[in-house]
C-alpha cells in the first residue's frame, strides 16, 4: 500500500546514534565521577595522615581502637591461617609428588605465605572484618547525626573519628600479618608431620632454605599498604552513605568491595616494584 | 522578657536570597528558593512549615553544615556561607546545634558527652571544673549528678535532648539552633523542653532559632515566628500577629487544616 515493511534508514541511525550519545553521556559522567572520587580519596587521606600527630597525643582512644580492631582480629586471623597454612602444605605436597624432592616442601610454602598468602589473605579477611566494622560504625553515626555534631561543636570528624582507626589500621595490619604468617606455616608444619610422613626435620630445613629477609620486608610492606587501603575505604565509604539502614549496608558492602579490589591491585604494583629484580 | 534584651537593630544572623537544590532519584528539588531572613540578638525566632520543607536545611546553613546554591548566610558580621572552613569554625564557637534525635555519641557516657568540646578546646582545664561544669549543666536541665555515668543508650529520648542541649551549653554559645526539639516526645516532656528554651535564653541571654511544626511549642517560647512554605518565608511576626493575620497559609497551617480557606478580614 506504498508503506515500507521496513522502516526507514535515516531514523534508525538517528536513533543508534541517539542510543550511543547517551551510553557516552554516562561513561563520561562514570569517569568523571570516578575521577572525582580517587581525588577526593586522595586528598582525604593526606589529611588524615597529617592528624596522626594530634591523633597520637590522645593515646587512649587510639589504643581503644587498637584493641577493637587489632586485638579482637587475632582469633579470626588464628583459624584462617592454620588451615591456609595446612592447605597449602597438602596442596603443595600433591604437585611435589616424584617430581620435587620433599625438603622444598618449607621452602614453597614458607614462601608462599610470606610473599603471598599471608599478607593477602589477611588483608583480604581483614577488610571484612575491619574495613566494614569502621564503614558500619562511621555510617551509623552520620545516619544518627553525631558526625554533624561533632563539626557543630568544631571538633574535626577527620580528627576523632579517621585518624585514629586509619592509624590503628596501619599498624594492626602488619603484626596480624606476622601472626598469620607464623600460624600458616605452623599450620603447614603441623599437617606435614601429622598427615604427609614429612618429618619436622625436612619441613623446617626447608622453611630455612633460601630463606631472605627481604622477603619479610615485602610482607609487611604490603601489609602496611593494605591496612591503609582497608581503613581508608572503610572510613570513606562510611562517611559517604546516606539513606538510612539501606545506606549503612551499601556503605559497608563497597567498603569490602573496594578494599578487596584495591588490595589484589597494590597487591600486584607492590610485587611488581619490589620483585621484578631479584634483591642484590 | 526580665533578663533578656532583644534588639531589633542588631542582627545576628541575616540569610539573603539563599536558594538550596538537592538532587535526588526524581531529579533537581528545589527547597529553598528565596529565603531571606533577619534574626535579631538575644531573640527565639521559631520557623514552622511543613514537614520536608526545607526548615533544617535553614538551620543547618546558619551553621555552616551546608552550602548555599545562591545567596548569603550573615553571622555576627562575617559571610560564613564560602567553603572557607576557617570563617566557619571561628563562628562555630559562637553556635551550638541541638538535634532532632540528640546526636549523643554513643561510645561516650552522659559526662564524657557534656564535656567532650569543653575538654577538647580547653586542654589544660582542671578535671574538678569539668567536674563542676557537668554537674551544674545536668542540674539546669533538671537531671540527677549521677547520670553523668550513664550512657546514651539508658535515657529516654526526652532525657537524650535535655543531655544534648546541656552538651550545647557547655561551650557557652552566643546563638542556640534547635533542630524540632520536641518531636518525637509526649505533651508533659515536651513542655518541659519548652521550657528549658526558655530558660537558656534568659540564663545565658543566647539568641535562639527554633525549627518546629509544633504550634504549641512555637508559640510558648517564640518572640517572633517566620514561616516557611514553597522555599519562602511568606510570613514573619509576633505570636499575635500569627494568631490574627490573614495570611490563608499561615491561617491553614496553625489551625491544622488539610483545606486552604480564605480568611475574613
Amino acid at each position: 500500500m506504498g508503506t515500507s515493511r521496513f522502516p526507514d534508514p535515516l531514523l534508525v541511525l538517528d536513533s543508534l546514534g541517539e542510543i550511543t550519545l547517551r551510553i557516552l553521556r554516562r561513561v563520561h559522567g562514570a569517569i568523571l565521577d570516578g575521577l572525582a572520587s580517587v581525588g577526593g580519596v586522595l586528598v582525604m587521606c593526606g589529611q588524615i595522615m597529617a592528624l596522626f600527630p594530634k591523633a597520637l597525643s590522645q593515646p587512649e582512644s587510639v589504643i581503644k581502637e587498637a584493641m577493637r580492631l587489632g586485638v579482637a582480629s587475632i582469633p579470626l586471623v588464628f583459624v584462617t591461617s592454620l588451615f591456609v597454612g595446612a592447605v597449602a602444605a597438602v596442596s603443595a605436597k600433591y604437585q611435589f609428588r616424584d617430581m620435587v624432592p620433599l625438603k622444598y616442601l618449607g621452602t614453597s610454602v614458607s614462601k608462599l605465605v610470606l610473599l603471598e598468602l599471608g599478607p593477602v589473605l589477611t588483608g583480604l579477611v581483614m577488610s571484612g572484618r575491619i574495613g566494614s566494622s569502621i564503614a558500619a560504625q562511621i555510617a551509623t553515626m552520620k545516619e544518627k547525626e553525631e558526625v554533624d555534631a561533632m563539626s557543630v561543636l568544631d571538633l574535626q570528624p577527620l580528627r576523632y573519628l579517621a585518624a585514629p582507626r586509619v592509624l590503628v589500621g596501619m599498624a594492626a595490619m602488619p603484626v596480624l600479618t606476622t601472626i598469620s604468617c607464623f600460624l600458616a606455616v605452623v599450620g603447614a608444619w603441623g599437617v606435614c608431620v601429622i598427615g604427609l610422613g614429612v618429618t619436622s626435620y625436612t619441613f623446617l630445613s626447608g622453611t630455612r632454605l633460601f630463606y631472605s629477609p627481604y622477603d619479610v620486608f615485602v610482607c609487611e610492606i604490603k601489609a602496611l599498604v593494605f591496612g591503609l587501603l582497608i581503613s581508608l575505604m572503610g572510613y570513606y565509604h562510611g562517611s559517604q552513605s546516606a539513606g538510612g539502614a539501606k545506606g549503612v549496608g551499601e556503605a559497608t558492602m563497597k567498603s569490602v568491595v573496594s578494599s578487596s579490589v584495591m588490595i589484589l591491585l597494590f597487591d600486584f604494583l607492590i610485587a611488581f616494584l619490589l620483585l621484578r629484580q631479584s634483591p642484590t | 522578657m526580665p533578663g533578656v534584651q532583644i534588639d531589633p537593630n542588631d542582627e545576628i544572623i541575616q540569610l539573603r536570597h539563599l536558594r538550596k537544590s538537592f538532587w535526588t532519584t526524581e531529579g533537581e528539588q528545589q527547597v529553598l528558593q528565596d529565603v531571606s531572613l533577619n534574626i535579631h540578638r538575644g531573640e527565639t525566632m521559631v520557623i514552622i512549615g511543613g514537614s520536608g520543607g526545607g526548615k533544617s536545611v535553614i538551620l543547618k546553613h546558619m551553621i555552616g553544615l551546608l552550602q548555599p546554591d545562591g545567596g548569603e548566610v550573615v553571622v555576627d558580621g562575617k559571610v560564613i556561607s564560602t567553603p572557607d572552613y576557617f570563617d566557619a569554625a571561628t563562628i562555630r564557637r559562637k553556635m551550638g546545634m541541638l538535634f532532632q534525635m540528640g546526636a549523643l555519641f554513643d561510645s561516650m557516657s552522659v559526662g564524657e558527652n557534656i564535656a567532650f568540646a569543653l575538654r577538647e578546646h580547653n586542654p589544660g582545664i582542671p578535671e574538678e571544673s569539668v567536674e563542676e561544669i557537668i554537674a551544674r549543666l545536668l542540674g539546669m536541665i533538671n537531671l540527677n549528678p549521677a547520670f553523668a555515668t550513664k550512657m546514651p543508650s539508658e535515657l529516654s529520648g526526652g532525657m537524650k535532648k535535655r543531655v544534648s542541649l546541656a552538651r550545647t551549653l557547655a561551650v557557652e554559645p552566643e546563638i542556640v539552633l534547635y533542630d524540632e526539639p520536641t518531636t518525637g516526645l509526649d505533651p508533659i516532656t515536651a513542655d518541659v523542653i519548652n521550657d528549658l528554651i526558655i530558660d537558656t535564653q534568659h540564663q545565658f541571654n543566647v539568641t535562639s532559632v527554633v525549627v518546629t511544626h509544633d504550634m504549641v511549642s512555637a508559640f510558648k517560647v517564640a518572640d517572633r515566628i517566620a514561616m516557611l512554605y514553597q522555599g519562602h518565608i511568606i510570613f514573619v511576626g509576633t505570636p499575635d500577629q500569627v494568631r490574627t493575620t490573614h495570611n490563608p497559609y499561615v491561617q491553614q497551617f496553625v489551625r491544622g487544616q488539610r483545606k486552604l480557606e480564605a480568611v475574613p478580614a
